[in-house]
C-alpha cells in the first residue's frame, strides 16, 4: 500500500511468536511492514493478536520464528544487546517500581548504552538527562521519587529515559494505557512532538481507534491472517477498520472514525434546525436506535432556535413537545409507533 | 548529582562508625581487660596470656565479624536487587540452607578426610566450595521460581518450604552418619564469628575479597536489573550475563560465611534496607560500598553487645542478630503493604 521510500525500519516476513520445546509457535502469517523516519505509527488489533509480541520482536527482547527486521536497510541478525540498544528503546505497560529512585535516576539509566563499566555519569550525560528531562516537562520533578509521582507523570518519566537513551526508533506498548484522558493526551502530544520535531520514529500499539487514526502518520493493522499498513484515511477508505469487528455487534464509521453499536434500526428521522443543538440530537436520535432521514419526512424533529426553546417531534398523529434532549429520547425509545 | 557532597559526608561517618565498634570489639570480652594494656598488647609483644587473647581470638573475631557482616549483606542487597523483592536475603530464601546443604555434605559425607580436628587449608576450600554449590543451585532454584510465580508473598514461603526440605535432607544425613561425623557437623550448626581457625580465616577473606569485587565490578548491571528484565534487556543489559555474574557472587559471599560461621540470620535481609533508608537511593554505586560498611557496622554492633560488656557471658551472636533484624524486615513487610512490590 505505501512505496519504498527512506525507511528506517523495515519488517521483511517476519514471524513472530514463541517457541516452545523445538518448534516455534507462530502466531501469524509471514508479516511485511515499513516504517518512515520521523512517523507516529499506530499498532492496532484485537486484543491477544500478537500486537506486543510483535513490538517486543522488534525491540530485540524476544527471538523472532523467521524473516528479517532491517533498521536502515540492515538486519539486525546478529546485534548484540547494546548495539540494539542504541537503535531502540522500548516502553511496556509494565510499572516500574522501585523505591528511593529518583526520577533523575530513572532517566539516566537511559544513559545506560553509552555510559563506562561502572556507569559513571559524566557532565556530557548530565546534560543529555537534564535535557530529557526538560523536554518531558519534568524538571522540577528531577529528584522526586518515582514511586510518588501520579501514572501521567511517571510516564512522562519513562519517556525521558527513552530520550535519553537516543534511539532513532522507539517502541511504546500501550504507552497511554492506565491514564486518565488528560494526561492521555498530554503523552500523545509528547509522543507527536518526538516524531514530529524530534525525528523520532514512534512504534505504538492502542486499543483508542480514535486516536489513532487522528494523531498518526501510518497505521500496522492486524487483522486475522495479516498486517496492512497505510495512512489512517487511505485504511478508512479500503474499509479495513470493519474487518477488526467481523463478529461483534460494534460497527466502525467510516464518515468520522467512530464506532457505532449496531442497534437495531428503528427507523429514519428528518432533523430540522441548525448549529450544536442539531448536532447532538442526532447523535440523542441514533443512540436510541434511529437514523437520519435526509429527506422532508414525518416523523421530524425541529430542535430549538430563537422563537421556541422546545424540541418539537411530529408524527403523523399528533405533536409532542419536550424540553430536553433527555425527555425526548425517553419518549422515542418507550415508543414504537413511529415506525410506520 | 547535586547531593554528591552529601554521600560523601554520610560515608565518612560510616567509616569512623565501623572503626569505632571494631575498637570497641576488642576493647570488650569475657575476660575484662584494660584499654591500655589493649593497646600495649597491639603495640608490643611480651608474649603473655593478655596478648594472645587479643591477637589470638578477640582481634581475629572483630575482623570475621566485619567480614561476615559486609558479605551478608551485600548478597542480600543483590538478592533483593535481582529478584526486585524487599524481603529477599540469603537466610530467608533458602540459599544459607542451600549452602549448610552442601557443607553436611562434606562433613557428613566425607568427613574421614576431613574431621573437624584435621581441618586443613584444602579441607577449607571443600568446605567452602560445597557450600558455594550449594547456594548457587538455591538461587537458581529460586529464579526459576520467581520467574513463574511474582507475588513476593508467595515467594518467601516457597522460600521457607525450601529451606525446610533441605533441612529434611540435613536429618536424612545425620541419620546415616556415624558418631564423630554427627559430632562435627553439630558444631558447625551452632556457628559463631569466634570459632575460625587462622586457615578458614584466611580462605573467608579471600573468598569474600573476591566476592565483593564481582559486586563492585556488577553495580552498573545491578542498577538495570532494578528496571526488571525486559526494560533492562531495553537498555543494552545482557540479563543472562549478569544473573550469572550475580549468582555466583551471591554464593560466593553468602556460602563462604555459612561455611564457616553457620547461618547467621537476619543481617542479609534487613541491611539493605537500612543502608537504602540511610542514603535514599536507588543506584548501586552508592549502596553497594553503603550496604558493606553499614553491614560491617551492624555485625560488630551485634558481636559486642552479644559479648554482653561487663559480664562474663556470652550470648549466641545468631540470637542477637535476629532480635536486631526482625524489627526491620517487619518494618519492611508492613510498609510494603502499601506499596505492593515496590522495594
Amino acid at each position: 500500500m505505501i512505496g519504498n521510500q527512506n525507511n528506517i525500519l523495515s519488517v521483511i516476513g517476519l514471524e513472530i511468536g514463541y517457541v516452545s520445546g523445538r518448534t516455534g509457535n507462530a502466531l501469524l502469517p509471514p508479516l511485511y511492514a515499513h516504517a518512515g523516519k520521523g512517523e507516529l505509527i499506530a499498532v492496532i488489533g484485537r486484543n491477544g493478536i500478537g500486537k506486543s509480541t510483535l513490538l517486543r520482536t522488534i525491540a530485540g527482547l524476544q527471538q523472532s520464528l523467521g524473516g528479517e527486521i532491517l533498521f536502515r536497510d540492515k538486519s539486525i541478525r546478529g546485534y548484540s544487546r547494546l548495539e540494539m540498544a542504541k537503535e531502540v528503546g522500548y516502553i511496556s505497560t509494565e510499572i516500574v517500581k522501585v523505591s528511593n529512585m529518583s526520577v533523575y535516576d530513572l532517566v539516566s539509566l537511559g544513559r545506560y548504552p553509552y555510559t563506562n563499566w561502572i556507569g559513571k555519569i559524566d557532565a556530557e550525560n548530565h546534560n543529555l538527562i537534564t535535557e530529557a528531562i526538560k523536554s518531558t516537562s519534568m524538571s522540577g520533578f528531577s529528584e522526586r521519587f518515582i514511586s510518588e509521582l501520579s501514572d501521567g507523570e511517571r510516564q512522562r518519566a519513562m519517556i525521558a529515559r527513552l530520550i535519553a537513551q537516543d534511539t532513532e526508533i522507539m517502541v511504546m506498548d500501550e504507552p497511554t494505557a492506565f491514564l486518565d484522558i488528560g494526561s492521555k493526551y498530554e503523552i500523545l502530544h509528547l509522543m507527536s512532538r518526538l516524531a514530529h520535531n524530534n525525528d523520532k520514529t514512534i512504534l505504538y500499539s492502542t486499543h483508542d481507534m480514535h486516536m489513532a487514526i487522528s494523531m498518526s502518520d501510518r497505521i500496522w493493522l492486524i487483522i486475522d491472517n495479516h498486517l496492512v499498513e497505510g495512512s489512517p484515511e487511505d485504511l478508512m477508505i479500503a474499509g479495513m477498520f470493519d474487518h477488526l469487528f467481523d463478529s461483534s455487534p460494534v460497527r466502525f464509521n467510516s464518515d468520522d472514525g467512530t464506532f457505532d453499536f449496531s442497534i437495531l434500526k428503528k427507523g429514519s428521522i428528518f432533523l430540522e434546525g441548525d448549529g450544536i443543538k442539531k448536532h447532538w440530537t442526532e447523535k440523542a436520535i441514533n443512540r436510541a436506535g434511529y437514523t437520519v432521514s435526509k429527506k422532508r419526512t414525518i416523523p421530524c424533529i425541529r430542535v430549538p432556535d430563537e422563537k421556541d426553546k422546545f424540541y418539537i417531534l411530529q408524527t403523523n398523529k399528533s405533536e409532542y413537545k419536550f424540553s430536553a434532549i433527555y425527555d425526548l429520547i425517553r419518549f422515542l425509545s418507550k415508543n414504537d409507533l413511529l415506525t410506520s | 548529582m547535586t547531593s554528591g557532597k552529601h554521600y560523601s559526608f554520610i560515608f565518612i561517618v560510616l567509616i569512623i562508625l565501623v572503626i569505632s565498634l571494631f575498637i570497641l570489639d576488642i576493647l570488650f570480652g569475657s575476660v575484662s581487660i584494660k584499654a591500655s594494656e589493649v593497646i600495649k598488647a597491639i603495640f608490643s609483644s611480651s608474649g603473655n596470656n593478655i596478648e594472645t587473647i587479643i591477637l589470638k581470638f578477640r582481634v581475629p573475631k572483630a575482623v570475621t565479624a566485619l567480614v561476615v557482616g559486609a558479605a551478608l549483606s551485600l548478597s542480600g542487597l543483590q538478592m533483593q536487587t535481582i529478584f526486585r523483592n524487599p524481603i529477599a536475603g540469603p537466610d530467608v530464601l533458602g540459599v544459607s540452607s542451600g549452602a549448610s546443604l552442601g557443607v553436611a555434605f562434606v562433613i557428613l559425607g566425607f568427613s574421614a578426610s576431613i574431621s573437624p580436628d584435621s581441618i586443613n587449608g584444602v579441607g577449607n576450600w571443600i568446605l567452602v566450595i560445597a557450600s558455594w554449590i550449594g547456594a548457587g543451585f538455591i538461587m537458581v532454584l529460586i529464579m526459576f521460581i520467581s520467574s513463574r510465580v511474582k507475588d513476593i508473598m508467595t515467594i518467601l514461603i516457597l522460600g521457607i518450604m525450601i529451606s525446610s526440605g533441605i533441612s529434611a535432607i540435613v536429618i536424612i544425613l545425620q541419620y546415616f552418619s556415624n558418631e564423630t561425623m554427627l559430632k562435627a557437623y553439630v558444631i558447625w550448626t551452632m556457628g559463631s564469628l569466634g570459632n575460625l581457625t587462622s586457615g578458614q580465616l584466611n580462605v573467608l577473606l579471600i573468598s569474600v575479597m573476591a566476592g565483593t569485587l564481582l559486586s563492585l565490578a556488577s553495580v552498573k548491571m545491578l542498577n538495570a536489573l532494578q528496571l526488571g528484565e525486559n526494560y533492562g534487556a531495553s537498555i543494552g543489559l545482557n540479563v543472562r550475563l549478569s544473573r550469572v555474574v550475580i549468582f555466583s557472587c551471591t554464593s560466593i559471599l553468602a556460602g563462604s560465611v555459612t561455611a564457616f560461621c553457620g547461618p547467621i540470620g537476619f543481617i542479609g535481609i534487613a541491611v539493605p534496607h537500612i543502608s537504602r533508608i540511610i542514603f535514599k537511593t536507588s543506584d548501586h554505586k552508592i549502596l553497594v560500598p553503603g550496604t558493606i560498611l553499614a553491614g560491617g557496622a551492624v555485625m560488630i554492633a551485634c558481636d559486642i553487645i552479644s559479648q554482653l560488656p561487663g559480664s562474663e557471658t556470652v550470648l549466641p551472636v545468631n540470637a542477637v542478630t535476629s532480635l536486631i533484624g526482625i524489627p526491620v524486615v517487619i518494618w519492611v513487610i508492613l510498609r510494603n503493604r502499601k506499596f505492593s512490590g515496590t522495594f
